[in-house]
């Protein structure tokens, strides 16, 4: 039997020979790595895992795979996604297809940053084995790491895709877009039957939503802590217009993914968390605001006065009160709801769903909202981690309140608007 | 002499209703015949659209566009269809088609009904097709004026540009005059009137606009592009105090 890696769509190098399928009960797939850093990674993985049976794919091949008696090298076709550092559909497709052919137990996918990865120390063993522990003891099918984040960063998961992955599919996992993620047997097998069409489609470099597949199909979710590393993130978009089209692609590929598990999160409960009580801002003194939070509010309040037109259509009338109401407020009272902004994000999701305009001038017509969501969580925060902590926790909760509001809109949009 | 005169008159205005009599009796039957191919050609065609949208749906065809379109893109097709479904495009398509072959029908039967050099149906059917041409590009110009408008509109906005309106409805309104321009020319309206009408009309725009940004606007662009240089400058009454201590920004990652 010989292994055939999926192909994406992305530019790839040549598909690599044919290899005999060797068992193993893991399977670790690295993307390509720099070609100083990959005999680092392969002594990493050897050091951590030193009594494992364990089967590397990589996708550049070590120059002496000779110097790593312990672990079985076999080529491996990585994707690149479409929004360049998290795993793509393509990865994996490859990874699930190359552990049904080596009837491995367990796949841990290592990330879609080779640059990040590519440098020294650049593996945690510990991670490693916290995340290989965690799929074989206690037989989770989805463990993803939790990276320790500053207040001021992570801000799109925070707002997005942490609450709604919460809400919606049930999951409490804090970064449901991963960059590296170990998966089960059986998950692989069905994430194979998932990105089958997305293959087909030439459509590798696609993002995919394991939490959600995994959540949609009954299987358990875990996440593990990743230690003080922070995750690996993508340079800053040089411009609004980068900045704008990394919000539309990935925003719209998460309400796509809603769109199409709607029939599981409309009956799904949420997970049981404790109401949270929310705290009042600091006073004005120690929110010395800066360009950039000005900056935003700037944004929103421009939209506010010329996206009416769009906005109508998307949102109901008791929004477009608050949001104007908004709009006046001063900056040093300027402050969106949680569930203001869960309504929101609910109300731009429906209109995803029921393309009532075109999709790129939603999530265009939802990004100044977005900033006024963060220059009111950052004005709360102020710098302060704890503070950050609640307000994430507040934001989810409210998605979590809200469900109800996004589910009879689902059921019946019209309802809402007279 | 009034008697003859009488007699002349009346017979003149016996001639004249015989032959508009003739002209109706002439006329009628083609406008009968327009009317029943336009019906015949409809129920067909609703015949027709009813068994395809039947067909598709029996073979998923929504399905399959949308799986092919695939999850997060635009989808054109199906942004493009009434309810959003394909199916129901392509039987309305297919409708309207047999309408519109009704109506060439039913012309043609009009245009039977005349002996050879009568000239009402020789200039009655380039026309109408000039109509349909020049309604389809007034059509398809409203939607492109829209589509762009909001596209700037959007644009604009979360660019920081003030005058994110100015420029939506700039757009526009060139569209839709380019459309409107383009529509009576198709039907031969205006001629030379027209081509130099509109040529007066958008190269004044474009003039003024250059001259506005050259001269008037200095000030505005240049605040433009200073804010895009991340050099924010005051423009509301209450302002967010920056902060005293440093002038570094606290470092913002929302990805």
């Amino acid at each position: 039997m010989s292994s055939t890696p999926l192909i994406a769509d992305a530019p790839q190098p040549p598909p690599p020979a044919p290899a005999p399928a060797r068992n193993a009960e893991l399977l670790i797939c690295l993307p390509a790595l720099e070609p100083d850093a990959l005999p680092a990674a392969l002594h990493a993985i050897s050091s951590a895992l030193p009594s494992e049976s364990v089967l590397v794919a990589s996708a550049a091949p070590p120059e002496n795979p000779a110097d790593f008696p312990s672990l079985d090298i076999i080529p491996y076709t990585s994707a690149r996604s479409d929004v360049g550092w998290i795993l793509a559909a393509g990865d994996y497709a490859s990874a699930a297809q190359l552990a049904i052919e080596h009837n491995a137990q367990a796949v841990i996918l290592l990330g879609g940053d080779t640059a990040a990865l590519s440098t020294p120390s650049a593996f945690d063993p510990t991670l490693l084995r916290n995340l290989v522990d965690c799929i074989r003891t206690k037989n989770i099918d989805l463990v993803l790491p939790r990276f320790a984040v500053g207040p001021n960063d992570a801000l799109f998961n925070s707002a997005l895709l942490y609450p709604l992955s919460r809400a919606l599919f049930g999951a409490d996992i804090h970064f449901p877009l991963p960059i590296d993620a170990a998966i089960s047997a059986r998950l692989a097998q069905r994430l194979v039957s998932t990105t089958q069409r997305l293959i087909t489609l030439h459509q590798g470099s696609a993002l995919l939503w394991p939490v959600a597949e995994a959540a949609a199909a009954g299987f358990s979710v875990r996440e593990v802590s990743a230690g003080d590393a922070a995750p690996p993130t993508p340079p800053p978009p040089a411009t609004q217009a980068d900045f704008n089209a990394l919000f539309t692609s990935i925003a719209g590929s998460l309400f796509a993914d809603i769109e199409t598990k709607s029939s599981f999160w409309q009956r799904a409960r949420s997970i049981s968390a404790s109401p949270v009580q929310a705290s009042a801002p600091p006073p004005i003194a120690e929110l010395a605001a800066s360009p950039e939070i000005h900056s935003m509010i700037e944004t929103f309040r421009l939209a506010q006065d010329n996206l009416q037109e769009i906005w109508s259509l998307v949102l109901p009338p008791q929004s477009r009160l608050a949001l104007k109401k908004l709009s006046l407020l001063s900056p040093d009272s300027f402050t969106m709801e949680p569930d203001l902004w869960a309504r929101i994000v609910y109300d731009f999701t429906l209109a995803f769903h029921l393309r009532t305009l075109n999709r790129n001038h939603l999530l265009g017509a939802m990004t100044p909202l977005y900033l006024a969501w963060v220059a009111s969580y950052l004005r709360f925060v102020a710098d302060d981690p704890t503070r950050a902590k609640h307000a994430i926790e507040l934001t989810a909760s409210a998605f979590e309140t809200e469900k109800s509001y996004i589910v009879s809109r689902w059921r019946w949009p019209d309802r809402f608007n007279p | 002499m009034g008697h003859q005169m009488a007699q002349q008159i009346s017979t003149a205005l016996r001639q004249s209703i015989q032959r508009i009599i003739l002209v109706l009796v002439k006329f009628l039957p083609g406008v009968l015949a327009f009317l029943f191919a336009i019906i015949i050609f409809a129920l067909i065609g609703w015949g027709l659209a009813v068994l395809v949208r039947r067909l598709l749906i029996a073979l998923k065809f929504d399905e399959r566009v949308t799986s092919n379109e695939g999850p997060g893109a635009s989808g054109i097709l199906t942004e493009w269809s009434p309810r959003n479904s394909p199916t129901l495009l392509a039987s309305r398509v297919v409708f309207w088609i047999c309408v519109l072959a009704g109506i060439a029908v039913g012309l043609s039967a009009i245009d039977a009904s005349y002996s050879a050099d009568e000239r009402y149906s020789i200039f009655l059917l380039p026309y109408v097709a000039h109509v349909t041409g020049a309604i389809l590009i007034l059509l398809i110009g409203t939607l492109v004026a829209r589509f762009l408008a909001r596209s700037v509109l959007i644009g604009a906005v979360n660019a920081q540009l003030q005058y994110a309106r100015f420029l939506s409805l700039g757009i526009k309104w060139l569209v839709l005059v380019l459309a409107a321009a383009m529509a009576l020319d198709h039907l031969q309206i205006g001629g030379t009137v027209l081509e130099l009408a509109f040529g007066i009309l958008f190269g004044g725009i474009v003039l003024t606009l250059s001259l506005a940004i050259g001269f008037g606007s200095r000030d505005l662009v240049s605040r433009s592009i200073e804010k895009t240089m991340d050099k924010p400058t005051p423009t509301r009454p209450t302002e967010i105090p920056t902060r005293p201590d440093t002038d570094t920004p606290p470092r913002l990652r929302h990805f």
